[in-house]
């Protein structure tokens, strides 16, 4: 026990204090940048936090660099954009009707009324409270969970099992995400032969790359992510806009008339309500690909069924909008469990703590992170220490961080964020557009990035005409080539066994485990239309 | 109403199909051509101790046969859906509104990346042509205007012909945004970052 108090108090000094001992304000700061950026994006109608998170990643690179010095000033921006976009969601919901994503749909169900009976600044109260509780208790689960679910895993699994633990979340995200979990396993497939373009394990020279010289170390990955990510969301926004021309954004902010006070004892009588509505996001968070808006339905629909008055529910009551943003915002926490345990990303803001992850420093997510090896100093040798672990909490200092400037300052923010909502996106998503090229080609150092871009934005688009979804096409692109190390070594490691991966009991039971997911998912999918 | 789900479902069907077929000649196309053109290494190799040992290919055709077997259980499956419940409502489709859309949209993409591409050599080379420059546009690439020409031109163009197309009219105020989004872009990436570069100066 003494060993993981080390380890912890090692992970708040590396926050807080450069390694001479010195004072370091900078990832401070940086959460506080995140945080701020992040709610501002959230509040604006068709921004969400996974775009900042593409969009700051390769500025946030050429600002701090690749050294290990640069991971956690970096990572703390990300962390809280990502915090700070899950509260300011509430912005326009609650103020315009106007939900920016489909969990915030259930926000406008009591937050609009409330605002149109004149308490709006009220009910902005009482979603960044229930917003900040729930975002809290899915960290404090995040901060016991990885590191137990990952010495688990770490004990348990070797290279047959962990390449079909991929597999089966791959299937379980297929599964899960979308209208179609056989096309959305096929896309995950699809976007794993993408990813070997360029890169080999044997070092013989690229393959797979068309004789494209620039193609030689890979598909430019951020290009790649952002354009199935951004660019085909871009795509489908302008068509919507170009569709609709000529439409504005009326406002329908109301003149604040109404009580606004939200006081102790109102948060008291909401706390049960969502403390219901945190464990409910957390548990369904913890699964990798289930995204909020399953949270904030069975959240608000939990709060319903189990009132007193559940007839009031839609009236524009507290809690209502408490239900739904606790839920929703204990989402974004628990999401990264099975990206500590495993390293595995499980919705899109993890997508974008993984790429940080990968393009900075040295440290890597998985299961060995949680190593609690014993410190030691050997003289003339130095500290025999595990650094990822030391980074590992670290990160949930700059998370806790996070969480605490958004319980002090991050709701006065939010209440001033109303203006946001009128920016036309008309004439913002062509300017993202402009962005975004502008990054990828700054980052990538030629056409080649943009080129990408735009193909695979045409692939995100087709996927989201054809209603398939995009997040196991990234995931397969991300995890492919780490999967390709498993089954190579796997079958080396045999003595060139072709059935290598049935000769472990795990790996059969994943494997097994993710067929009949897919088979299940798909039965249940025909039964509504049977109906 | 019943005939109009019933004609929606067989179209969505046909997409379904489509998709499994389009990514079953993708597969095939890869593992015959692709892959035995473009891949150094075959399935497996003999290291330097003469153990045999999986090649660079090994992953990609297991993926790709996978994909194939996968495509064509998706094919089925959406043909026993289509015979089974033909009224079904569970997928998109790309109609051709879509294709319309994509059309223009990359047109517009297209003229401004090449202009953002072409200008700035353009221009240095018809300088030169006239007498009033000497050297190439790589010369010029780091010098105030030519280095911006492009991506001021290529952006302005793309930026406000979509906004103008989204709106069907041009407003000032769009005006203003493009021409702060330039100046903020120019500052931040080529004023403040010094190592890196905007488009299309690496390229040259």
């Amino acid at each position: 026990m003494e060993l993981v108090f080390e380890y912890i108090l090692r992970g708040v000094m590396e926050v807080f204090f450069t390694a001479d001992g010195v004072f370091d304000w900078l990832p401070i700061a940086m959460v506080f940048g995140g945080l701020m950026t992040g709610i501002a994006i959230g509040a604006t109608p068709g921004l969400n936090g996974p775009f900042a998170m593409a969009l700051s990643l390769p500025i946030l690179i050429w600002v701090f660099g690749v050294n290990d010095e640069a991971l956690l000033p970096i990572l703390g921006f990300l962390i809280g954009i990502m915090k700070g976009a899950t509260v300011g969601g509430a912005v326009p919901a609650v103020l315009f009707n106007t939900p920016g994503t489909p969990d915030a749909y259930l926000t406008t169900l009591d937050g609009h009324p409330m605002t149109k009976k004149g308490q709006g600044p009220k009910a902005l109260k009482v979603a960044h409270f229930s917003s900040v509780c729930g975002d809290t208790v899915s960290d404090l689960v995040l901060f016991v969970a990885a590191p137990v679910l990952a010495v688990m895993i770490e004990n348990i699994l070797d290279l047959p099992e962990k390449g079909a633990l991929i597999i089966l979340s791959l299937s379980f995200m297929a599964a899960v995400a979308g209208s179609s979990p056989m096309k959305g396993f096929i896309v995950g497939v699809l976007g794993m032969l993408l990813a070997l373009v360029g890169s080999t394990l044997s070092g013989n020279g690229p393959r797979m790359t068309f004789g494209i010289v620039e193609l030689g170390n890979g598909l430019p990955l951020t290009a790649a992510i952002l354009g199935v990510l951004i660019i085909g969301e871009i795509f489908i926004g302008l068509e919507e806009e170009v569709r609709k021309k000529g439409q504005k954004l009326r406002s329908t902010l109301d003149t604040v008339l109404g009580d606004n006070t939200f006081g102790w004892s109102e948060r008291r009588r909401l706390l049960p309500r969502i403390g219901v509505s945190a464990l409910i996001g957390t548990s369904i968070g913890a699964l990798p690909g289930i995204g909020t808006t399953l949270a904030a339905t069975l959240g608000y629909d939990v709060a319903k069924r189990f009132s007193k008055t559940p007839e009031k529910f839609g009236t524009g009551i507290p809690e209502g909008v408490a239900a739904t943003e606790a839920a929703n915002s204990a989402v974004s926490g628990a999401n990264l469990i099975p990206v500590m345990s495993l390293g595995i990303p499980g919705n899109f803001a993890a997508v974008f703590i993984i790429l940080a992850v990968e393009s900075v420093g040295e440290f890597t997510l998985g299961p060995h992170v949680f190593k609690f090896t014993e410190i030691k100093f050997i003289e003339d040798y130095g500290t025999i220490i595990n650094h990822d672990l030391v980074i590992a909490f670290a990160m949930f200092t700059l998370m806790m961080l996070a969480n605490i400037m958004n319980w002090t300052v991050g709701g006065a923010f939010l209440r001033s964020l109303g203006v946001l909502v009128k920016v036309p996106k008309s004439i913002m998503l062509p300017v993202v557009l402009l962005i975004t090229l502008t990054a990828v080609y700054a980052q990538d150092g030629g056409f080649i990035g943009i080129w990408v871009l735009l193909i695979f934005g045409l692939i995100g688009y087709a996927l989201k005409r054809l209603d398939i979804s995009i997040l196991p096409f990234v995931i397969g692109f991300l995890l492919s080539p780490r999967l390709e190390e498993y089954i190579r070594g796997g079958y080396s490691a045999s003595g060139g066994d072709g059935l290598f991966l049935l000769k472990s009991p795990l790996a059969v039971v994943f494997i097994a485990a993710s067929i009949l997911i897919l088979v299940l998912a798909n039965r249940k999918r025909k039964v509504p239309d049977e109906v | 109403m019943h005939l109009e789900g019933k004609e929606k479902g067989g179209a969505l069907n046909q997409w379904d199909i489509g998709f499994g077929a389009a990514l079953l000649i993708f597969a095939l196309w890869a593992l015959f051509f692709w892959f035995p053109a473009d891949i150094p290494t075959g399935f497996f190799f003999v290291n330097s101790v003469g153990q045999e040992e999986p090649g660079d290919a090994f992953f990609p055709i297991i993926l790709a046969s996978l994909l194939a077997g996968l495509s064509v259980i998706q094919m089925i499956q959406s043909w026993r859906d289509r015979r089974s419940n033909a009224e079904k409502d569970d997928g998109g489709s790309i109609n051709f509104p879509n294709l319309k859309f994509l059309g223009i949209f990359l047109t517009v993409v297209g003229v401004g990346l090449s202009l953002m591409y072409w200008l700035g050599p353009l221009t240095v080379a018809f300088l030169n042509a006239a007498g009033l420059l000497e050297g190439t546009y790589r010369n010029f690439s780091d010098t105030v205007p030519y280095k911006y020409l492009g991506y001021v031109a290529g952006g302005a163009v793309m930026t406000l012909a979509l906004i103008i197309w989204a709106e069907g009219r041009v407003r000032p105020v769009a005006v203003m945004t493009v021409i702060a989004v330039l100046v903020v872009a120019i500052l931040l990436f080529d004023v403040a970052l010094r190592n890196v570069l905007l488009p299309p100066n690496a390229d040259f």
